[in-house]
């Protein structure tokens, strides 16, 4: 049984005199236990499509299940389910970090020893000891979203969805949290879904990812199955001294692209093609300074998606 | 879900409220400052005006009613006023809550803030302008102030109702609507004065009955107390009501969505 299921999800939002469709007829399965990301540019339809998920907001059209309940009616159970975290949180300001984290676990019907054990484990989870007594209003944006991470784990959910959970973090807080990500994944056995535009984050945390371009899901599968079905290449540079006929780089097969500077050249190859001992033989009668090969990332898969 | 958990989602509105109120110096100003002002001022009026002691009564009742009214409806308003100052509607709407435990947890705040200031006004009018406001009796002054909660609950609702329904901007409701309420429900003059659509009006509004029960206390009339709370109930089941389709309608439209951002 997967753990969500949506089929033909539409939603369109209506202003006075205008309507603007965010997603169309989006269909996805996630399996229990996987982490699932979705990625895509702005305003191609992530949040609302976490907010559907999180059953926030109703889709127009379409039907999800979520665990195995139907989601557009059994909204409750689904509720005590599932939990959110979206990137730059809020919550009341005046209320401490304590504070609203027991008010959320009292929303989620959380009572006695549960619920101080629950807010406990989820101060120290994400290191939230120091802050445990501040105001949520004098918190720096790291700690604010490691507030909305702690709330999300409170009443242990099922599924977990994150909203961009390190949008305007510093690189080194994004990474903190990506790990403690990947740490509640392993220790509370759930599902994850996650969206996100920073694509490393995709590539290091996701098991799957679905692609969202103006509110249509345009791609699903592995970063590895991504990667070869949009036939992105390896890329390589080579910096030389002497001569060199381009030419003959071009038709070595599995050669996809060259780009020639003065003393560098730059070429993107498919690495199953063996291509890499035929490349170097074309520089004979050249010295090799340099040589680099980098492999295909998510942020390649992004670009030929976004275009 | 044990009755426990069940009762601690109802407490969870009181919770945050209480906070959020002891945090916050404008709910002192809310509890203390403008409801003694609004006394003092009124009954500094009877006095310069030099009426008679029943008449001080009838525009003390109204005043310490109006002042009731407006903190237990702000109250009920406050479960999406605080979150929406705060853009935190969504941390409420995405755990499994349902709008009579929000409604049900607010108003047990309201209760005890209105209970507060009813006992500081009524204190402070007995003071400064010898009004006996325990003249009709410890039951009269109990179905009174349940009549003007259920009454503040029913506006508080329609205050959340209007902000689901129309967006941030419908937060005025939440002053406007007791300012309503004090014009036609007969807060500082009998009803019988006001032009006929209006006494209509009045008549549909259970405040209006709860003065008029206090006030007979003093030698004020008639009253129909039991008319007043069958009103208020039916009030306070259909703005529940409406306020739960409100919730979906929000849902529906992506304003609670908005309403976080």
């Amino acid at each position: 049984m997967p753990a969500l299921r949506a089929t033909k999800i539409c939603k369109s939002f209506r202003g006075l005199f205008t309507k603007k469709e965010v997603l169309h007829e989006v269909s996805l399965s996630i399996e229990e236990g996987e982490i699932f990301g979705i990625l895509g540019p702005n305003g191609a339809g992530k949040t609302t499509l976490m907010a559907i998920f999180s059953t926030l907001i109703r889709p127009d059209e379409g039907t999800l299940e979520v665990l195995g309940l139907d989601a557009l009616r059994k909204t409750h159970a689904v509720r005590e389910r599932i939990n959110i975290s979206s990137g730059n949180p809020n919550f009341p300001w005046s209320l401490t970090v304590r504070e609203n984290l027991n008010h959320s676990a009292m929303l989620y019907g959380l009572y006695g020893r549960d619920l101080a054990r629950s807010v406990d484990e989820a101060i120290a989870a994400f290191e939230l000891e120091p802050h445990a007594d501040s105001k949520f209003e004098t918190l720096s944006t790291g700690t604010k979203q490691k507030v909305s991470l702690a709330k999300s784990i409170l009443n242990r959910p099922k599924i977990l969805f994150l909203d961009e959970p390190t949008s305007g973090l510093d690189p080194e807080m994004a990474m903190k949290t990506r790990a403690l990500i990947q740490k509640i994944y392993e220790e509370q056995e759930i599902t994850v879904v996650l969206t996100t535009h920073y694509m490393p984050e995709a590539e290091e945390l996701c098991d799957r990812i679905a692609f969202l371009r103006e509110g249509s899901l345009i791609a699903l599968g592995t970063p590895g199955e991504l990667k070869r079905a949009l036939k992105i290449g390896h890329k390589m540079f080579v910096e030389y001294e002497g001569d060199l006929d381009p030419m003959k780089l071009c038709i070595i097969p599995g050669v996809m692209d060259v780009r020639e500077f003065p003393g560098r050249v730059e070429l993107v190859f498919d690495h199953s093609e063996m291509a890499v001992s035929r490349i170097i033989r074309a520089f004979e009668g050249a010295d090799i300074l340099d040589i680099g090969i980098d492999q295909p990332d998510l942020e390649d898969v992004f670009l030929e998606l976004a275009r | 879900m044990s009755w426990r958990g069940e009762l601690n989602k109802f407490l969870s509105a009181t919770y945050k409220n209480w906070i959020m109120s002891k945090r916050n110096v404008f709910t002192v100003f809310e509890l203390i400052f403008w409801p003694f002002i609004s006394l003092l001022s009124i009954g500094l009026l009877t006095r310069f005006l030099e009426v008679d002691e029943s008449m001080v009564a009838f525009v003390l009742v109204g005043a310490i009613a109006l002042s009731i009214l407006q903190i237990s409806q702000i109250d009920i308003a406050y479960i999406l006023l605080f979150d929406l100052w705060s853009k935190s509607i969504k941390q409420t709407f995405v755990a499994p809550i349902r709008g009579y435990h929000l409604v049900l947890g607010a108003m047990l705040f309201g209760v005890i803030r209105g209970s507060a200031v009813f006992l500081l006004l009524a204190v402070a009018s007995s003071r400064f302008f010898g009004f006996d406001f325990l003249a009709g009796g410890l039951v009269t002054i109990i179905v009174f102030l349940v009549g003007t909660f259920i009454t503040a609950a029913s506006i508080g609702m329609v205050v959340c109702i209007s902000i689901l329904l129309f967006g941030q901007r419908a937060d005025v409701a939440a002053w406007s609507l007791s300012g309503i309420m004090m014009l036609v429900s007969g807060v500082y003059y009998p009803v019988e004065i006001l032009p006929g659509p209006l006494q209509l009006l009045s008549k549909s509004i259970p405040l209006t009955y709860f003065l008029e029960y206090y006030r007979s206390a003093y030698g004020y009339g008639s009253h129909q107390v039991l008319l007043g709370m069958s009103l208020a109930l039916l009030y306070f089941a259909v703005s529940l009501l409406i306020l739960n389709l409100a919730i979906e309608r929000a849902r529906s439209t992506g304003m609670m969505l908005r309403l976080s951002e």
